[in-house]
């Protein structure tokens, strides 16, 4: 029990790192396109299609972390839940571990989902519509 | 000159949208939530002829908003653009049910954004 316990909230430590990390990179590469935009802006410099479509990825690339930090943090609660329960009695280690990997797999299937609603036509989704504009 | 009005909970991609329409006859007016350019409408402050949104915001989403806006006498007949990462049809048809007037998939073109927007305001 103590081994699965430990091995469980290095999961989760490694995760919350993860996390952290996602989120100062959303930070700096949103500072960083608002700074250039707003430079460009300024200056009026001629800028080209590729170029203002370059400018949106940031967005796309904060949306895609965002959901990923959403999964962590779920995966995190899940787990927590599961070694709490785990202190509290040890006869669940077996199905508690059973009714976690359905979390898990929700938590990742979710996760999935989200990463192919916040690709739009970058990273060459699927999903994508070749025509980027419809009239309905 | 006519107001468009742009909602997205992202900075980056309402400085894309001015950007990629700054030479165009229009107001841009941006806002960061729904509810704060819902807020705006509601007090008579800013009276949009065009609408682009963002679909996935926080507290009201796109299609929240254009059930809202359309349920006012003022903005019922007011285009509206869903500019979002989105394309399942699903949400297409949600949205084509409430009356909005397009889809526009990110990253956008802006020669397409500009030739949009020209369009619906007809200011060819």
């Amino acid at each position: 029990m103590d081994n699965t316990k430990k091995l469980l909230e290095s999961m989760t430590e490694i995760l919350n790192h993860i996390k952290e990390v996602q989120e100062e990179v959303m930070d700096l590469s949103k500072e960083s396109v608002v700074t250039i935009s707003n430079y460009l802006g300024e200056n009026n410099l001629p800028l080209n299609d590729d170029v203002i479509k370059a400018l949106q990825h940031q967005d796309i690339i904060s949306q895609q972390l965002s959901a990923t930090v959403v999964a962590i943090e779920a995966i995190d609660k899940n787990i927590k839940y599961y070694t709490h329960a785990l202190t509290e009695d040890a006869g669940i280690l077996t199905d508690g571990f059973d009714k976690l990997h359905k979390k898990l797999v929700i938590s990742l299937e979710e996760a999935k989902s989200k990463k192919s609603a916040f690709s739009g036509n970058a990273m060459g989704s699927d999903s994508a519509d070749d025509s980027e504009i419809e009239f309905f | 000159m006519p107001i468009v009005m742009f909602i997205d909970d992202s900075e980056t991609a309402l400085a894309s949208t001015k950007i990629a329409t700054a030479s165009m006859p229009i107001d841009v007016k941006q806002y960061l939530s729904a509810v704060d350019a819902l807020e705006v409408i509601n007090s008579g402050e800013v009276m949009p002829d065009l609408i682009i949104t963002d679909l996935n915001m926080p507290v009201m989403n796109g299609l929240e908003f254009l059930k809202e806006i359309r349920g006012l006498a003022k903005t019922k007949k007011t285009p509206v653009l869903m500019l979002t990462t989105e394309t399942k049809d699903e949400l297409k048809q949600q949205g084509k049910a409430l009356g909005l007037t397009g889809w526009i998939v990110k990253p956008f073109n802006p020669t397409q954004l500009q030739a949009a927007i020209t369009r619906v305001l007809r200011l060819g």
